[in-house]
């Protein structure tokens, strides 16, 4: 991919509601073992509104839809801070209408940056946080080849970096020796939405 | 569950209905789940808008209206509304001016409203700006007061902001005397029995036959302690007392008190209460201005009450005491 606009965004967003959808029972079991095991529903209810989303043209307006779509579905605080993600491509991309591949590690980490201020999260908790600063790093200055299969090498090395440690943020925390066991619910779903969105 | 209903998922929309309905020289609907004012907003004056959970009419949709709020976002019972919704209810109240968000501490609201405010920035170009209620003084500690949730303070930043914002003072301004009226103000809770979350069918939590609980608050959260239940002059004494400690007054100060049943405890019971407040501030030397008794912020069924002050100076004072008129609080 040399270029992003509107129209593969839209692309990626229905690979990616594809790819959620089949995820999603994962995701609920994964989550139901530490929260209301609704996060599957929240992850594919989002994408597939936000991949049946009009998008415009402009991409910061695309990115835009794509929160409020999300949003409007999912108000849980996951879907809430994807919405988030999505707000901060948005206002980084508001009045180009392609954008080279080289920009796209500055929106991923614009997007970690107002998700952690916005859910109030730290690196280093065991949340999608670190899946987002991992994927951001591990992209900034790649190939545009290559960036695909290095974000999902991130994504995956996250979820093995943090076996064994518990989560500090959000419900799961309540349950810091049994999360410890488990793979973080929102960790597993990054890497599934990162997945389908390379495929 | 015993509740006047039809069905639990048609809670918050018959009611609001019903709302509309019977007020319609203050309140319209012109979205679903966002009250504003009927005749929309006010040309060249700053917007106030708010927004929360059900379950605890007057709050907060009660206080849209002249020398008030320009509108209100409404969520489901003790749930945040959506940030489209306060989208929407930021644009309802826009004149041009910009708009203050002005709501209670409590983190899906507060991350909707930040959500909110982003959209109509990068869709309207409309400014936005928040001042938080934290009034409840058992929600977290003085070093820690910026984590307080909102309680019934907030019907006094409500009035003393839109009367603010009434002068046309800019956004800045009406930003500058919200914040100053919010951090005045200082708020406790008890309570006897707890409320019905239509939804969920069952009590948020229980209490003993004669018990009571310290610092409850407004949906239930832990207070303080829980023992069997005390005469009303020391249940007023120890949240007096508890207030006081966190912000004193002394001889010559002035202030409002609002004395606030929690839903179910009654006008009488709000008095008895009331007069032990009196007496307290009059052994002080202070002088309660304009005070407040009645269901003003409650938790629908909830059994108890909450007692907020708010130091006054010369400004919060004339504030305050500016016309304004919503169903339920008419000043001038």
């Amino acid at each position: 991919m040399a270029t992003l606009d509107s129209a593969r965004l839209k692309a990626a967003l229905q690979r990616v509601a594809e790819g959620a959808a089949a995820a999603a029972a994962e995701l609920n079991a994964a989550d139901g073992q530490l929260g209301d095991g609704d996060l599957g529903i929240t992850v594919s209810k989002g994408f597939a509104a936000a991949a049946e989303a009009d998008l415009p043209d402009d991409l910061g307006m695309a990115f835009l839809e794509c929160s409020k779509a999300f949003q409007r579905v999912s108000s849980s605080s996951y879907g809430t801070l994807v919405a988030t993600g999505f707000m901060a491509a948005a206002k980084s991309a508001k009045g180009s209408e392609t954008l080279d591949a080289s920009a796209i590690p500055a929106l991923v980490a614009a997007a970690r940056d107002a998700m952690m201020a916005r859910g109030k999260g730290e690196l280093g908790a065991k949340s999608v946080l670190d899946s987002l600063d991992a994927c951001a790093k591990a992209i900034e200055g790649a190939d545009p080849a290559e960036m695909g299969d290095e974000a999902v090498a991130a994504a995956r090395q996250t979820l093995q970096d943090f076996k064994g440690r518990p989560c500090k943020l959000g419900r799961a925390r309540m349950f810091a020796e049994k999360s410890a066991e488990l793979d973080d619910p929102g960790q597993l779903a990054f890497l599934r939405i990162v997945e389908a969105a390379v495929s | 569950m015993k509740k006047i209903l039809n069905n639990p998922a048609d809670y918050v929309d018959e009611m609001l209905d019903g709302f509309v309905a019977a007020h319609p020289e203050f309140y319209a609907q012109p979205e679903r789940r966002v009250i504003a004012r009927p005749e929309g907003a006010t040309s060249g004056k700053v917007g106030i808008v708010t927004g929360g959970g059900s379950g605890h009419l007057p709050v907060f949709t009660g206080y849209v209206g002249p020398g008030f709020l320009d509108a209100c976002a409404v969520g489901d019972v003790f749930a945040s509304p959506s940030a489209e919704q306060m989208a929407s209810a930021i644009r309802h109240a826009d004149g041009g001016a910009g708009v203050l968000r002005l709501y209670g501490n409590y983190g899906g609201d507060v991350m909707n409203f930040d959500m909110a405010g982003e959209m109509v920035d990068m869709e309207n170009d409309i400014r936005t700006t928040t001042v938080l209620l934290a009034d409840d003084i058992v929600s977290a500690g003085k070093d820690e007061a910026e984590k307080r949730r909102g309680v019934a303070g907030m019907i006094y930043a409500f009035k003393i902001a839109g009367a603010c914002a009434d002068t046309r003072a800019d956004l800045d301004e009406v930003t500058r005397v919200a914040q100053k009226a919010a951090d005045a103000c200082r708020s406790i809770g008890m309570a006897l029995t707890p409320c019905i979350v239509p939804q969920a069918g069952k009590a948020n939590f229980e209490l003993g036959e004669n018990e009571m609980e310290m610092g409850m608050g407004i949906h239930g959260e832990p207070g303080i302690w829980r023992d069997a239940l005390r005469p009303a002059d020391q249940i007023v004494d120890e949240m007096i007392d508890r207030i006081l400690a966190d912000h004193p007054f002394s001889k010559g100060d002035r202030l409002s008190v609002l004395v606030n049943s929690l839903g179910a405890t009654p006008l009488e019971e709000l008095y008895i209460m009331y007069r032990k407040v009196k007496q307290r501030f009059d052994a002080i030397g202070a002088e309660i201005v304009m005070p407040l008794v009645g269901r003003y912020a409650t938790s629908m069924e909830m059994t108890g009450a909450t007692i907020t002050t708010i130091a006054l100076d010369e400004e919060l004072e004339r504030y305050l005491k500016a016309p304004a008129a919503c169903a339920y609080w008419r000043v001038g």
